[in-house]
């Protein structure tokens, strides 16, 4: 978890970090403060109501500092005055550009500061709003001084122009913010689970890091049904835990705000207006208690089979920003609980698959050799009966035993598996069946393996001692060979094997084709593999490639 | 001496039955790995029995047996199995092959088995007649496919899409996934691809 790029994404110290209110009143702090700076600084501003004017801009400058503060730690405030500040900065730009040269004034852009603050707060409506009712406000003061000396037409003319394309201009902002307005790449979280590590532990740590939350919940249920089993991460905590009455009500909308100890809740429908309300109506006291929550936010975790619910408090800069962001948090835990379903399922499959192919090989291969064991016995009666001699075909079939023994040895240790295995001990395990042939073939078959990092499919592994019995059988009885040499690399996704031998080879006959080995090819084949064999009199390559994913299992 | 053709790529069988007939009155002349083999050297070696497993690698041994009734061969086959699930036993049963001998029963009763073919009987395993007598039962409690079901399984076999088949029956999307669940009901799958590889067997009845 420690290796997420969560620095980069917010830092806990960052200022402004999913902060538009604190922005917004940021900037009219410093607006209002260059206006009053510069009027005074200009001698020929303001050209009407001096003393007005400058009460206006002193009363507004602190007006603005003061919000700034009382909204700086308060989400709930900020939402509440958003509004009225709005509408008084709208108000209060307007009178002042009028009186500071009117049409003509230099401060005539500061009407950005309202256009702007609508496009990053609210959505394209409200900054459609906002942009309609500075351009009649800027007609009206324009009708109001248009008998004056000052008012100049063409230049009123040409600025109510300019203040139009830049309203359009931020409501085009607005559209194209509302469609694109992630905060984060879930992607970035979405990195592979350590095996056995807990979905809903995952999904509720990417949420904590991304919001800079200290304490968090992960609360989910069946489709259907109230979530009551979850997850709770507090002071880098871990612990699971069930709850009797649903923390969030059912209710709820899908993201919200709270604040406990006061009885709010604030939520909105995506980038839209602010809807006020009470905590209590939307969270299970007791329950929330019970977690310890104070303020934070909500966020709804919907998966294929399963919903429930997101909750994070404690966190240091929560701002009106979070209330989208919990929307997102919650999409965002959904898709990774999605995606460990959906890879749960196929890791399944595959064992599954493993498994069917294990009991056809031993279908095929076991009870086949059985079977045949059988006819052998049955031929040995016979003969025993007739009084012929049979110890060598008894000795043969001992030996054809004790090989099966081997093999049925390596299904059931493929099959206790429930997963991959290190090289290193598929290279210990082969090396141990070597010396086995060795034995039996009377032979000196040896494994050698450049290096024994990375892990192959439990398939591979059986396939591979198979591929081993075979080539050995095939070096000896047809090739007459007594040294074998296996070498094993992984590498790029492959793993090769290399069976080289000192026997007569797979030479071509008169009048045929070279013989195949035909059992290691099929086997091959079936692994989704390739096979290159070159052959001389003393000297047989068996080259093969496997695939470590895509064989057919 | 009659002369045995084994159609079998396991080696240990292939082993073994040769012992199991060394002084006998067969010989095993020759051996076939897969169905491709066989059906290239039953006309050249004209063995007098062919041994045919089931399961190879490249067919089913019932796809042998269906091509050499077709031909009207006059061959004996028995066939020597390991397994075969209910349809394949059907199969079996429709195709009618001389004599049917499981791998896992006592090696005597293949010998038994063989001398009864060779003097122009059947024989079949106790075990497989009674498997076979117990699917028949179960298909015949099975509602029939009707002609048109047949064809639109047919269809799922070359692997054509609902909107292909509907296309092909000159019906509606609609109506060919109706047909699909009454088969499906019927013939106790789950989904086209088991349908395809069960039917295999069955629409050939």
């Amino acid at each position: 978890m420690g290796a997420f790029p969560l620095q980069t994404l917010v830092g806990p110290q960052s200022l402004f970090k999913y902060q538009a209110g604190r922005v917004i009143a940021l900037g009219r702090v410093i607006l209002a403060t260059l206006f009053l700076i510069a009027v005074w600084l200009d001698p020929s501003e303001p050209v009407t109501s001096i003393a007005g004017t400058y009460a206006l801009l002193i009363l507004y400058a602190l007006s603005a500092i003061g919000i700034a503060g009382a909204t700086w730690r308060n989400w709930w405030l900020d939402a509440r005055l958003a509004v009225p500040s709005h509408a008084a900065d709208m108000a209060v730009f307007t009178a002042i550009v009028f009186s500071s040269n009117g049409t003509t004034s230099p401060f005539f852009l500061f009407f950005v500061l309202p256009l702007l603050s609508a496009a990053i707060r609210w959505s394209w409506r409200e900054t459609a709003l906002t942009a309609t009712a500075l351009v009649i406000l800027y007609l009206i003061a324009g009708l109001l001084i248009s008998g004056t000396g000052t008012f100049e037409l063409e230049r009123f003319i040409i600025r109510a122009g300019n203040l139009m394309i830049l309203s359009l201009l931020l409501i085009w902002f607005g559209i194209h913010q509302h469609r694109t307005n992630l905060f984060f790449a879930p992607g970035q979280f979405d990195t592979a689970l350590a095996e056995r590590e807990n979905p809903l532990a995952r999904a509720l740590s990417m949420a904590m890091q991304v919001s800079g939350a200290t304490a968090g919940a992960l609360v989910v249920g069946a489709v259907g049904e109230e979530p009551s089993d979850g997850i709770s991460i507090v002071g880098g905590v871990e612990r699971g835990f069930s709850v009797e009455e649903a923390i969030v009500r059912e209710a709820a909308p899908e993201a919200f705000l709270f604040d406990v100890p006061n009885d709010h809740a604030l939520t909105r429908a995506p980038q839209g207006r602010f809807h006020f309300g009470s905590a209590y109506n939307l969270l299970d006291v007791d329950e929330a208690r019970g977690l310890g929550l104070t303020s934070g936010l909500v966020g709804e975790v919907q998966t294929s089979t399963q919903h429930g619910w997101l909750i994070l408090w404690d966190i240091p800069e929560l701002s009106t920003d979070f209330v989208d962001l919990a929307r997102e948090l919650g999409r965002s835990a959904g898709v990774i609980l999605d995606r460990h379903a959906l890879f749960s399922a196929i890791a399944n499959g595959a064992a599954a698959r493993t498994r069917l192919t294990l009991a056809r090989d031993v279908h095929d291969s076991i009870v086949q050799f059985l079977a045949g064991a059988a006819f052998r016995i049955e031929a040995l009666r016979r003969a025993a009966t007739s009084g012929a001699a049979i110890s060598a075909e008894l000795d043969e079939l001992k030996r054809l035993l004790l090989e099966e023994q081997g093999e049925v040895r390596g299904f059931v240790m493929a099959l206790r598996r429930d997963h991959d295995i290190d090289l290193s001990e598929a290279v210990a395990e082969l090396r141990a069946l070597a010396e086995r042939l060795s034995q039996q073939w009377s032979v000196d078959c040896r494994v050698t393996a450049n290096g024994h990092a990375g892990s192959i499919p439990i398939r591979l592994q059986l396939d591979l001692q198979q591929l081993l019995r075979e080539a050995v059988a095939n070096a000896v009885r047809h090739g007459r060979a007594d040294r074998i040499e296996v070498s094993l690399d992984l590498h790029g996704g492959q793993l090769q094997l290399n069976v080289a031998d000192n026997g007569t080879g797979f030479g071509k006959r008169k009048g045929q084709a070279i013989p195949e080995p035909w059992s290691l090819k099929e086997r091959v084949e079936r692994a989704n593999g390739s096979m290159q064999l070159v052959s001389s009199p003393g000297s047989t390559n068996i080259h093969i490639t496997l695939p470590l994913t895509g064989a057919v299992a | 001496m009659t002369r045995v053709l084994l159609v079998d790529d396991h080696p240990m069988i292939g082993a073994a039955l040769e012992m199991l007939l060394r002084n006998t009155d067969y010989e095993l002349f020759e051996r076939a790995r897969t169905a491709a083999e066989a059906t290239k050297q039953i006309p050249k070696l004209k063995p007098d029995l062919l041994l045919l497993d089931v399961h190879l690698p490249d067919a089913s041994g019932l796809d042998v047996l269906r091509k050499l009734n077709k031909s009207r061969s006059k061959l004996k086959v028995i066939l020597l199995t390991a397994g075969m699930d209910e349809s394949q036993l059907l199969a079996a049963a429709e195709l009618a092959p001389e004599g049917m001998v499981l791998k896992t029963s006592d090696p005597a009763l293949l010998l038994g088995c063989m001398d009864a073919v060779v003097k122009g009987g059947r024989w079949i395993d106790p075990e497989i007649a009674e498997r076979t007598r117990h699917a028949e039962d179960r298909a015949a409690s099975a509602p029939p496919l009707t002609r048109r079901e047949r064809e639109l399984i047919e269809l799922v076999r070359q692997g054509l899409r609902n909107r292909d088949i509907a296309a092909e029956l000159g019906v509606t999307e609609g109506t060919v996934k109706v047909y699909l669940h009454a088969i499906f009901d019927k013939l106790r799958v789950d989904n086209r691809t088991e349908l395809a590889l069960k039917a295999a067997e069955l629409i050939r009845r």
